[in-house]
């Protein structure tokens, strides 16, 4: 193994680093003491024709392969050199179509656990794209200067982040709430006003909340209606009333018969298969 | 068929890497057998393999069949289908005779899968006509040998000089001096008896009986006197198999006991070269008939001297001889070997039905070990019984075997022979025995039809007592429709260990020699030969079971089974059958008290009880004013309650039998140790009812809470302490405060990196339900809000209003009450609903399960729901706990426990409580632990549901239905599927896995585990080391991650208990004011949760929670084929150029480093085991 690992990196120095077209290959690893580098494949920020994308055109670097202990302080670390970043994102996978979704409340939705990621990095002008595709490796996250914590301190101060402020919590409930409620306010106050007002062709839109209150429309409500039509007309109907009725259900009762005769017989098939007959 | 991928096993060589294709072929099968190595290679297929591999086996499957038409219909690969008929095919016109099948089914039988079983059985085990003629020929050779054995000259029975050096007498001669002369004469007749005639003989043993009859001229008057008889007999065995043994035709030529009667040889043949298996005959040499006159073998005569038997020395002291009824039963058997037959063969003769009855019993007796050894319930017996019942019209001629089957078990399971015997003799012959007679001499009674013979002589009360109870159970089953009768009642073995709860061993078995003498049985002895075992066995029972008395509910021993051994060699002796084990089937009920009272002091009763007792019992003064005599006995918890059998067996083998305590080996609480503490007495089931009594007392509390907008309508309990099942109790946490970090403002503990991880401390969600109101809001995203003001709340009057110590975040409420950390979910019901709303665009609003609606009904409805079904199944089986806490413990110590929810593990147990046949509920956590094994071994995931009825919910229509319902939707299930009154149709529980592999995995290691460990139990010698079992095998991962033991919180609940432990700041005793601990905190619980989210794509990682000090990481081999360049799947891999092309390949060195650089402090090393990352 060590043969070949001497090989591969022997290989590695002499020849550029393989890289999927478009993408050049920075390689990264956590620290000095590591021998082996993961890759980061970096290329500028494109998206199709016609689809929006959040992230400027031109300025922005798209990195796949960020490994798990790289957070977004110290890819921008990384990065800096290249030109000053004015955002960077890390992403669970490649976003396809919006961008950003609008931050998220960090008491209701826990930081997931990090696994490989890619990275938007907006840096201020074009030229900082440039100089990262032509970065080479290999990058260190971790260094004397700036250590980033691994493991069981990581997990320790995670833990302490875990525990969480109330007084915060109870703020941001509030504001939400207040911002739900006049919302909702708003809406009951634009049904009322539509209230048995015909629109232009002459339609009254009729709401739960009216004087006469209807069914409301839901897939349940329309099945109940349904099932109780059916009841109905069930408790119409004779039963082995007429000679050919009788004949039937005798024949139904037979097909049953046969049916579960065959069912038995594939039963038993499989059993003698699997030797489910052999008491010993 | 044989599942096909065994061939492939053959080629692909377990031990060495299996290629990808071979892998693929694998996964394609779900659940064939595969060699142990390759399971979890299989396993490490990831889990987008496994959904094609089950719809493979619906869809393509169906398309090969139809192509090939030779399989049409028939199932592939293991799997059922659903059953498609034609219209056609289903309403034509029905023959006369299918009509004529169907209502025979109808009458005859109970369903038409079970006729179709019955057959399929006893085609099984029937002999096939090419068989029987080969068995012809070889009788017809065996008849002309026998005939052509010379003759000897006349010689006293004491001078055996004539007998040459190769063949010992088959018989203990003791005493050895006995008058009377033998020569060896050709027998006057040569008959086959016995099944093989009547066709009732199954396989796997195929026995013919002979019976020779010996010439009248070597018999004498008085042979019946002092084993005269029984001398001659083997005399004459020994000279005929010195002759046969020199004959070519024969392989094996033994000697054996008759029924294991050890005045009884016979002589074995079996034919030599391929047919050695195919049939054994046995020669039974007998007397010439009405040789003997019955009159003088009645069981009230004495036909063994005690002058002779005890020696010449001692005069007649006038006393009456005492009678021998066994060894006058002996001599009888010998004399109507025929007229049984002649009577059998006109009873059975020509009725099939009863035939096949008889061959079912069989099954059934054997399957339960009843049919071997001295005093079993043998073939004979049970075809006997059958005639019996014919002739009292109980079975008809034309009945089915099944019927047969049916009536047979009914007679037994309401008639107790040991009280009223029965008789085939219908003569009036005033000058026959009395029933009576014959109930004073034997224990069990079933006259013959010529009135002098018991048919049951050597059967005991205990033996038949089991099998009143297994043909008591039966008949439960029989008549329970829901169950497939037909598996658990014929098919399914019943050994002792897994049968009974506990088992003891008594060894070595000459220490009985000086019981017998003890309990003075020196007329039994001399009625038995000498038989010290048989002796004392009737006693010994007796003893125990009036001592045991309400703790019991059965108690079976093991008969000593019939050795078999060479002609040279002398006979066994009886203390070479090994050891006599006792199984004994424990009444729940009477396990909890440790007191045994007696009768009061002044009563005539009380010496007895002293006497019995003897110092154990002492006089006591009870509440009601009364003094008694009771027995008390020491035992504080309940572990230690269910090991009081063994308190008393000991003391009264030691009192009445001279028995020590290092004779007994007792096997009930082996397996307690790994289920306790580090010094620990308790299993465990205290700490969890204190920790459920606290839980009460919070619940009470939140029921009367202040202040809350909404009351507190309901508190439910939902994690495995408060439904017992929790591996380890939890223990109430006194931090020691130095220890931590302190978080002042919000009154809680950190760990410190510079010390030891902190203690484990897992808090246990209870889910609280509020009133119902309009006010909730209607949005997703409100509703959680709202849900975290209530937690909110909730902490601050709880501190508030009882000064609990609490912590609110925005899901749920965590509370420090008395050292146990609870964590209160606020639950709306409605919220389930909300998050399932969807809007079509039509402006119709339906219902569609979500993922996470899904979760929230899971984890807010149907978990509480469970806890409190099994909470409340604790209190009905006290073993509950210890079996499903064993499973568990055993499954995570095979490092599958992240394979298997913590839920589907306590329904397995359960449903060994819930659906014990053909067993009864465990009452031992040993047994109950060794079923589990046996039904994950056994149980046929891939065609069936695991039913397990909570509170006998679900009624039979409805199993049925769910059953069919199976069938149709088996492609969309998961592996495993475990339905509950609350689940019919999801398998919520399984829904997360286990993946098909693991499953395989969990299943090959059960199949290995059972007998292993079944055979440790068995071993009158000791167990050996208990834990083998819970020991994984690791030489199958491919990479080992090993961890630093100070940074595993429960490294102390390891299997094998570590040398080193680490302070881990707790106290002793309560500390100052209560600050939070650290909840949660296990550093490889979050260790694996990072890896697996970072590299769960490439492979698999194992680890034991308890403790383990090692991560098995498996790579999944379909990850490692080289890929084409996709943007989304760049995770850990790297491209290098491969011939010309770019592809991906894990960048393997690299995530080595990553598994040291992530675990930093944690991890200790990192094995890489195997290069096969290197293709």
């Amino acid at each position: 193994m060590v043969a070949r690992r001497r090989k591969r990196a022997a290989r590695a120095s002499e020849e550029a680093i393989p890289s999927p077209p478009g993408y050049s290959a920075v390689p990264v690893k956590f620290s000095e003491k590591q021998q082996a580098c993961h890759h980061l494949y970096v290329r500028e920020h494109r998206v199709r024709e016609g689809t929006k994308s959040a992230w400027p055109p031109k300025r922005t670097l798209f990195v796949l392969n960020v490994p798990p202990y790289c957070t977004e302080e110290g890819l921008s670390r990384l990065l800096s050199p290249c030109g000053h970043i004015q955002s960077l994102e890390l992403q669970e996978k490649p976003v396809l179509a919006e961008g950003p979704e609008e931050p998220k409340s960090t008491f209701f939705h826990p930081k997931p656990v990090p696994g490989f990621r890619v990275a938007y990095v907006v840096f201020q002008k074009a030229g900082g794209v440039m100089a990262a595709l032509a970065l080479k490796g290999p990058l260190l996250v971790s260094t004397e200067s700036h250590p980033v914590k691994t493991g069981v301190h990581k997990w320790i101060s995670d833990y302490a982040d875990s525990v969480l402020d109330p007084e915060a919590l109870r703020v941001e409930v509030d504001t939400f709430m207040e911002a739900y409620d006049k919302k909702v306010a708003e809406e009951e106050t634009k049904a009322k006003e539509e209230e048995g007002v015909p629109d232009e062709e002459g339609w009254v839109k009729v709401t739960r909340r009216g004087r006469r209150p209807v069914l409301p429309r839901t897939e349940a409500a329309s099945l109940r209606v349904l099932e109780r039509e059916k009841r109905k007309r069930a408790r119409k109907e004779l039963l082995n009333f007429y000679a050919w009725q009788h004949r039937e259900t005798k024949m139904e009762h037979l097909a049953q018969l046969r049916k579960k005769f065959e069912e038995d017989k594939q039963r038993i098939e499989l059993m003698r298969a699997q030797r489910k007959f052999r008491p010993y | 068929m044989e599942p096909r991928i065994s061939v492939h096993v053959g080629s692909g060589s377990a031990h060495t890497r299996l290629q990808p294709k071979v892998l693929e072929l694998f996964l394609d099968t779900v659940m064939g057998p595969a060699p142990v190595g390759a399971q979890l290679r299989r396993a490490a297929g990831e889990r987008e393999v496994m959904e094609p591999a089950l719809e493979g086996t619906g869809e393509e499957e169906k398309k090969a069949s139809s192509r090939k038409h030779t399989m049409a219909g028939s199932p592939v690969k293991g799997l059922l289908q659903p059953m498609k008929l034609s219209q056609a095919e289903l309403y034509k016109e029905p023959t006369n005779e299918e009509l004529n099948h169907l209502r025979e089914t109808e009458i005859l039988f109970h369903s038409s899968l079970l006729r179709l079983q019955v057959e399929e059985l006893l085609k099984e085990v029937r002999l096939s006509e090419k068989k029987k003629e080969r068995i012809d020929a070889f009788l017809q050779e065996v008849n002309q040998r026998i005939l052509r054995v010379p003759s000897t000259p006349e010689t006293e029975l004491t001078d055996q000089e004539w007998l040459p050096a190769g063949v010992r007498v088959p018989l203990h001669q003791v005493p050895f001096t006995v008058k009377g002369c033998f020569r060896f004469l050709p027998p006057a007749h040569i008959t086959i008896v016995g099944s093989y005639l009547l066709g009732t003989c199954i396989r796997p043993d195929i026995n013919v009986d002979v019976a020779l009859t010996m010439p009248r001229e070597i018999l004498q008057d008085k042979d019946g006197l002092n084993q005269r008889y029984f001398r001659k007999r083997a005399l004459y065995l020994a000279h005929l198999a010195h002759h046969l043994a020199q004959d070519p035709l024969f392989g094996s030529v033994r000697f054996s006991y008759t029924n294991g009667c050890h005045l009884k040889p016979l002589l074995l043949l079996r034919p030599c070269g391929k047919d050695g298996h195919l049939v054994t005959v046995h020669l039974h040499p007998c007397p010439p008939p009405g040789f003997f006159r019955p009159c003088r073998l009645l069981p009230t005569k004495n036909n063994v001297r005690s002058a002779w038997y005890r020696g010449q020395g001692l005069p007649g002291d006038g006393s009456p001889e005492p009678p021998t009824p066994h060894y006058n039963t002996w001599v009888l058997q010998d004399m109507v070997l025929e007229s049984h037959m002649q009577l059998l063969s006109s009873v059975l003769g020509s009725a099939p039905g009863p035939k096949d009855g008889v061959a079912l019993l069989k099954v059934w007796l054997r399957q339960r070990e009843l049919d071997k050894g001295l005093g079993g319930f043998s073939g004979f017996l049970v075809s006997m019984l059958v005639a019996f019942l014919m002739s009292t019209r109980k079975i008809h001629t034309t009945m089915s075997g099944y019927q047969v089957l049916r009536s047979v078990l009914q007679f037994l399971a309401t008639t107790d022979l040991t009280v009223n015997g029965i008789s085939l003799c219908h003569s009036s012959d005033p000058s026959l025995p009395a029933l009576a007679d014959f109930h004073q001499a034997f224990s069990v009674v079933f006259l013959d039809s010529s009135g002098h013979l018991n048919l049951c002589a050597d059967v005991t009360a205990a033996t038949y007592h089991q099998m009143q109870h297994e043909a008591r159970l039966s008949m439960a089953l029989l008549d329970s429709k829901a169950d497939d009768g037909f598996q658990l009642l014929l098919m399914t073995p019943k050994p002792m260990i897994r049968a009974f709860d506990h088992i003891l061993h008594l060894r070595p078995l000459s220490r009985l020699q000086a019981a017998c003498h003890r309990l003075k049985l020196w007329p039994e002895l001399q009625d038995l030969g000498g038989d010290y075992v048989s002796a004392a066995l009737g006693p010994l029972t007796t003893l125990l079971e009036q001592g045991l008395g309400s703790r019991l509910h059965l108690m079976a021993h093991s008969r000593p089974p019939v050795p078999e051994w060479e002609i040279g060699q002398d006979p066994p002796k009886h203390k070479d059958s090994g050891a006599l084990t006792l199984g004994l089937l424990l009444r729940t009920e009477g396990l909890t008290s440790v007191l045994e009272m007696g009768p009061e002091a002044d009563q005539p009763e009380a010496a007895d009880f002293r006497q019995f007792w003897g110092s154990c019992s002492e006089l006591r003064r009870f509440k009601d004013g009364a003094i008694r005599e009771a027995v008390v006995w020491e035992a504080a918890s309940m572990a230690q309650k269910r090991l009081i059998p063994h308190q008393v067996v000991t003391h009264l083998l030691a009192l009445h039998a001279d028995i020590p305590d290092t004779c007994i080996h007792y096997v009930g609480g082996l397996l307690d140790a790994l289920i306790q503490g580090l010094k620990e007495t308790s299993t465990g089931e205290e700490a969890l009812a204190a920790a459920v009594r606290c839980y009460d007392d919070l619940s009470r509390l939140l029921w009367g809470l202040e202040g809350l907008p909404l009351t507190v309508s309901a508190v439910q309990g939902a994690h495995p302490v408060l439904r017992y099942t929790e591996v380890f109790p939890p223990t109430p946490v006194r931090p020691a405060y130095s220890f931590y970090e302190h978080l002042r403002d919000r009154a809680s503990l950190l760990p410190r990196p510079d010390k030891p991880c902190p203690a484990y401390v897992e808090p246990m969600t209870v889910v609280c339900h509020l009133e119902g109101s309009g006010q909730w809001p209607q949005d997703a995203e409100a509703v959680r809000r709202v849900r975290a003001a209530f937690q909110l709340r909730l902490a601050e009057l709880l501190s508030q209003q009882h000064g609990l110590q609490c912590r609110a975040t925005a899901t749920h409420t965590d509370v420090l009450k008395d050292g146990f950390v609870f964590r209160v979910r606020v639950a709306y019901q409605k919220e389930p609903q909300i998050l399932r709303e969807m809007r079509s665009p039509e402006g119709m609003i339906s219902l569609r399960d979500t993922p996470a609606s899904l979760r929230l009904e899971r984890d807010t409805r149907q978990l509480p729901l469970l806890t409190s079904a099994l909470h409340g199944l604790q209190q009905q089986h006290p073993a509950f706990s210890g079996v499903a806490r064993l499973a568990k413990r055993w499954v995570r110590a095979q490092l599958l426990g992240e394979g298997l929810t913590d839920e589907s593990l306590d329904l397995l147990a359960a449903a060994l409580f819930l659906h014990p046949e053909p067993f009864t509920p465990p009452s031992s956590p040993q047994v109950g632990f060794l079923r589990f094994l046996f039904l994950v071994s056994t149980f046929d995931w891939k065609n069936n549901p695991l039913i397990v009825n909570l509170n006998n919910e679900l009624t039979a229509e409805e199993q049925v239905e769910i059953r069919n319902g199976f069938v149709a939707a088996r492609t969309h299930l998961p592996v495993m599927v475990i339905v509950t009154p609350q689940d019919h149709r999801s398998s919520v529980w399984t829904q997360s896995g286990p993946s098909a592999q693991i499953l395989q995995r969990l299943v090959v290691l059960a199949a290995e585990a059972l007998p292993i460990l079944e055979k440790q139990l068995m071993d009158p010698w000791g167990p050996g080391d208990i834990r083998t079992v819970f020991r994984p095998p690791l030489d199958i991962y491919d990479v080992l991650i090993r961890l630093s033991p100070r940074h595993i919180p429960r490294h102390r609940q390891a299997v094998d208990s570590p040398a080193t432990s680490f302070c881990r700041g707790l106290l002793s005793e309560p500390g100052p004011s209560p600050l939070m601990p650290v909840l949660g905190y296990d550093p490889p619980q979050i260790y694996l949760a990072q890896l697996r989210e970072a590299f769960g794509d490439l492979a698999l990682f194992f680890y034991d929670q308890h403790g383990g000090e090692v991560i098995g990481v498996l790579w999944k081999p379909t990850s490692f084929q080289p890929q084409p360049f996709k943007a989304s799947n760049t995770k850990g891999r790297m491209v290098v150029s491969q011939v010309g092309e770019l592809m991906m390949v894990p960048n393997v060195e690299a995530i080595l480093e990553d598994f040291a650089v992530l675990g930093e402090g944690l991890v200790q090393a990192v094995e890489a085991r195997s290069e096969r990352w290197t293709v």
